[in-house]
């Protein structure tokens, strides 16, 4: 799943300062169950933007409220069709692919991120989530126990550990676990330290071309460019 | 008024969007009265609504609140946590409290047809009271000379003071029911001769059963119910020193403890079985207990011969053997084991019968009752019903109420030619156990037992031995339940991400993932405490009742009009629980209007407050805004917590556009502190000094 946080209040204010008329447009997908763009979330600060604004007596605002299931399908946002005519600007509570596929949808109208989009995790337990993929493209999994050194190990070294962690702690940040030696735990565990003593060769660190595609379509021709 | 939109709680959906279920409690009750609504109510101290929603449903409710065999209690779903909630107790609070006996009930006459009721027991008076309600002309015949049946001449004074039934009469007659007392009714020909339209019968089962035994007809020797008859009409019958009564019934127990009233000392019941397969309500068996009454079991009487003026009753002992028909083991005698007591009278209790007479012309089934059609009440007579006792053999008061309505009901349909239609259940039913899981974390709270009468003054006199409730003990004891059948559903399963939450935050373990992956949140374990309602980040969870959905949003909706109304901005909102504390009036000088300058939004626990609700109070221009909850004595778990991370997230709102976050306060209080409210007094001064300053600064008007 997708992990972001919503913005702090002042940033959002600030950036919606110039339009008038605003509409916040929730996701029901990742958003909402990284508690950053829910249904919830767009209400609550719909209701956080009106307050702020009878506090300070700023420019008057007015704003809308929807939430679609979610922002990065063109059907979904063909949904908004209707809700956008009156409005200025989207704030939108989805994340970094939502608000692009927002504005993707609707060349003429400006679209604004709500949310920080971080990483991509998992939930540690309720309100709180750990990233676990850096979507390097090139998974390693097998070999390392099911435990992601790319992301998990704060230098992403793919031979590990290095000589720093102390009881089992990064030496970078000594609350969080070395993932070296939960790797090698649990290559311990499921018998297989062999695969500690292999030497792994550099990855291949050629810039990946960006943006990537993947298709899941059989009968695609090869030579079929990208964009 | 519409009686049988009236009658029929569940017709009254008014909104289609009500999910709730029917409780257990509700399901149980003949009348099926709104059992949950009104201990709700209790609970918050508003007992004057308590009681209208209590004689929604019942014609009578200060009857059942001192009778009532309570099979609600037996239903009760917090008996699988600790002991279920004392309801006839509370219904008994709600009634005297709320002031039953000053409710003047009206009715007007609309139709011609008059209809002649055969009997004033609690049906005949259920039906009396419907019909007239409904505009017939009504006449009760009774063959006694005081109206009540059953009500009157069998349950004993220390059960039902007559003050009470009394009153329920003066409100029928005032109403303009015809009574025609000492009046015997021979045949039903001459009724209609005489113009009645229908006829309700509803003669009770007065007639007791017979022991078959030798010696049953000497003299000393004398039955339940007439027994109970004389003492009730005002008779003393001499009884000599020792007294047994055969049975174990509640007829057994009542005529036991009225002859310990008539100043009998040595009162011995002889009971075929053991406890355990008593009839009679325990507690009942319990206060007889108290009051001396010696309770032999598995005895039975086999010959009893009359000797100098005394009885000499052969005995033989029992043991318990295998299951008969009704479920209970049946009892055997024991070879050898005849013993001879001796007492002056017996007082044989096994049981009574309907006598019908055979005039009537009505068909008779078996164990001398009248056969009817369950649903609409007609025997085989036209425009001839019956109700109560005389169909059923002996039952219970409530059953009879709910005979009567049911009768009235239908009789209404007969003279406007109308066809039954049968009524309709719209609602579903919740049934099935607590899990264990769920039972581990609702936190058991002890049962208020109403005060008794102490025992050394009962056996002298009649008066009543169950006392009332205080106000704080109903509170305490309405607070327990367990709002069977309101918690939550997923309404919107659309909208739910199944992102877990609901899961997570229940303290009770209620939702789960099914095999297919979809979160679960059965009805019949929610507890209602509202949680994953407020903290469901997809909106997806409401509470099953309109009502409960909208009350917080409506409240503050309320304050906030009528603050702009008296065009003072309020300086203080305050969201406070109105269980416990606030219920209690432990803190009445916050309800609403109380404090100048404090506006109160009544909740139904603080954990139904959420993040936007405080927002919303702060926009309204509030200087301060606070949740006062019930703390340690809330009755569901971790609803403190859970404001409180609220109240975190919005305090870091008003950090973020200028405001200082103690204006948001939470507090739990709890009554044993010295002064609950210290606290917030301490909170409104504070705000009034933030208050001062901003004006000084220039930032608000003063």
């Amino acid at each position: 799943m997708i992990v972001a946080e919503q913005k702090p209040l002042e940033e959002i204010r600030r950036m919606i300062a110039p339009y008038q008329r605003v509409l916040i447009l929730g996701c029901g997908t990742c958003m909402t169950v990284c508690d950053a763009g829910g249904e919830l979330e767009v209400s609550f600060l719909h209701n956080a933007l009106q307050l702020a604004q009878a506090r300070s007596g700023d420019v008057a605002h007015t704003f809308y409220e929807h939430t679609l299931k979610r922002q990065c399908d063109p059907e979904f946002l063909g949904l908004l069709d209707e809700k956008t005519a009156d409005v200025d600007v989207i704030l939108s509570l989805g994340c970094g692919i939502g608000v692009q596929a927002v504005a993707e949808r609707l060349p003429d109208m400006p679209v604004l991120p709500g949310v920080n989009t971080s990483f991509m995790g998992m939930t540690k337990e309720s309100g709180v989530w750990d990233e676990r993929c850096a979507a390097c493209g090139d998974c390693r999994l097998e070999d390392t126990a099911g435990i992601c050194p790319i992301t998990r190990c704060t230098k992403g070294i793919l031979n590990g550990p290095c000589a720093g962690p102390k009881k089992g702690k990064c030496e970078a940040n000594k609350d969080m676990d070395c993932a070296w030696i939960l790797i090698y735990q649990r290559l311990e565990r499921l018998q297989q330290l062999d695969k500690m003593r292999r030497y792994y060769p550099p990855r291949n660190y050629r810039p990946i071309p960006r943006p990537r595609r993947i298709t899941s379509k059989a009968g695609t021709m090869a030579g079929e460019g990208n964009g | 008024m519409n009686v049988a939109n009236q009658s029929y709680p569940e017709n009254r959906s008014e909104n289609a969007s009500d999910h709730s279920l029917v409780p257990p409690c509700q399901d149980a009750c003949p009348l099926h009265m709104d059992i949950r609504e009104y201990v709700g109510l209790v609970s918050q101290g508003r007992i004057m609504e308590a009681l209208q929603v209590i004689r929604t449903g019942n014609p009578f409710p200060s009857i059942c609140a001192y009778v009532c065999t309570h099979p609600c209690e037996d239903a009760c779903r917090r008996s699988q946590v600790d002991k279920p909630i004392a309801i006839r107790s509370l219904k008994r609070f709600a009634v005297e409290f709320g002031g039953d006996r000053m409710v003047r009930a009206e009715a007007e006459t609309k139709h011609a047809e008059k209809v002649a009721i055969v009997g004033s027991g609690p049906a005949g008076l259920a039906c009396a009271y419907y019909l007239k309600k409904l505009g017939y002309a009504v006449t009760v015949l009774e063959a006694h000379s005081e109206l009540g049946g059953m009500l009157r001449v069998g349950i004993p004074q220390y059960r039902l003071p007559r003050e009470v039934l009394n009153i329920e009469v003066q409100r029928l007659i005032r109403m303009g029911v015809e009574i025609r007392t000492d009046t015997r009714v021979v045949s039903l020909d001459l009724l209609f001769e005489l113009g009645y339209k229908a006829i309700f019968i509803t003669i009770g089962a007065h007639q007791s059963l017979r022991m078959g035994i030798e010696g049953e007809e000497s003299p000393g020797v004398i039955d339940g119910a007439t027994f109970l008859r004389e003492v009730n009409l005002g008779l003393k019958p001499s009884l000599g020193k020792r007294v047994a009564v055969v049975g174990g019934g509640n007829v057994a127990i009542d005529a036991a403890r009225t002859a310990t009233r008539l100043g009998i000392k040595k009162v011995s019941i002889l009971y075929r079985r053991s406890r355990a397969e008593m009839p009679a309500d325990p507690k009942e068996v319990e206060q007889a207990l108290e009051e001396g009454i010696d309770i032999i079991y598995l005895v039975t009487p086999t010959i009893i011969k009359r000797e100098n003026k005394r009885l000499n009753v052969t005995c033989v002992r029992m043991e318990l053997g295998e299951p008969d028909e009704s479920g209970r083991q049946r009892p055997v005698p024991i070879k050898d084991s005849v013993f001879i007591e001796k007492f002056d009278t017996l007082i044989a209790a096994i049981g009574q019968a309907p006598q019908t007479p055979s005039d009537f012309g009505v068909r008779i089934g078996r164990g001398s009752t009248i056969q009817v059609d369950p649903s609409t009440l007609t025997t085989n007579r036209v425009g001839v019903f019956a109700g109560g006792d005389a169909v059923t053999g002996p039952a219970t008061v409530t059953e009879a109420l709910a005979a009567g309505r049911l009768a009235a009901l239908r009789i209404d349909d007969y003279l406007q030619h109308r066809y039954p239609l049968p009524v309709k259940e719209t609602k579903e039913k919740l049934g099935g156990d607590l899990l264990p899981k769920t039972i581990e974390m609702i936190k058991k709270i002890e049962r208020v037992e109403p005060p008794n009468l102490a025992f050394e003054a009962r056996a002298k006199d009649f008066e009543t031995v169950e006392l009332v409730y205080g106000w704080e003990q109903a509170i305490n004891e309405a607070r327990r339940c367990l709002r069977c059948g309101v918690g939550v559903e997923i309404l919107f399963q659309d909208k739910c991400a199944t992102c877990l939450t609901c899961l997570r935050v229940c303290p009770y373990h209620v939702p789960y993932l099914d095999v297919s992956g979809t979160i679960r949140i059965p009805a019949d374990q929610c507890q209602a405490c509202g949680i994953c309602v407020a903290e469901c980040p997809a909106k997806a969870i409401v509470l099953r009742k309109p009502f409960d959905r909208r009350q917080v949003t409506d409240e503050l909706g309320h304050t906030i009009k009528s603050a702009a109304e008296s065009k003072n901005k309020p300086l203080i909102i305050g969201f406070c629980c109105q269980y416990g504390l606030y219920g209690t009036g432990t803190l009445a000088r916050l309800w609403r209007g109380a404090k100048a300058g404090v506006s109160i939004v009544p909740v139904l626990c603080v954990a139904k407050v959420e993040a936007t609700h405080l927002l919303s109070a702060f926009k309204t221009g509030a200087e301060g805004v606070f949740v006062a909850g019930c703390g340690e004595q809330c009755a569901r778990e971790n609803t403190t917590y859970w404001v409180k991370q609220r109240v975190a997230k919005v305090r870091k709102v008003l950090g973020s556009i200028g405001l200082e976050p103690e204006r948001l306060q939470v507090f739990a209080l709890s009554s044993t502190a010295e002064d609950p409210a210290e606290e917030l007094d301490k909170f409104v001064e504070q705000i009034g000094s933030l208050r001062l300053a901003s004006v000084i600064k220039g930032e608000v008007k003063s």
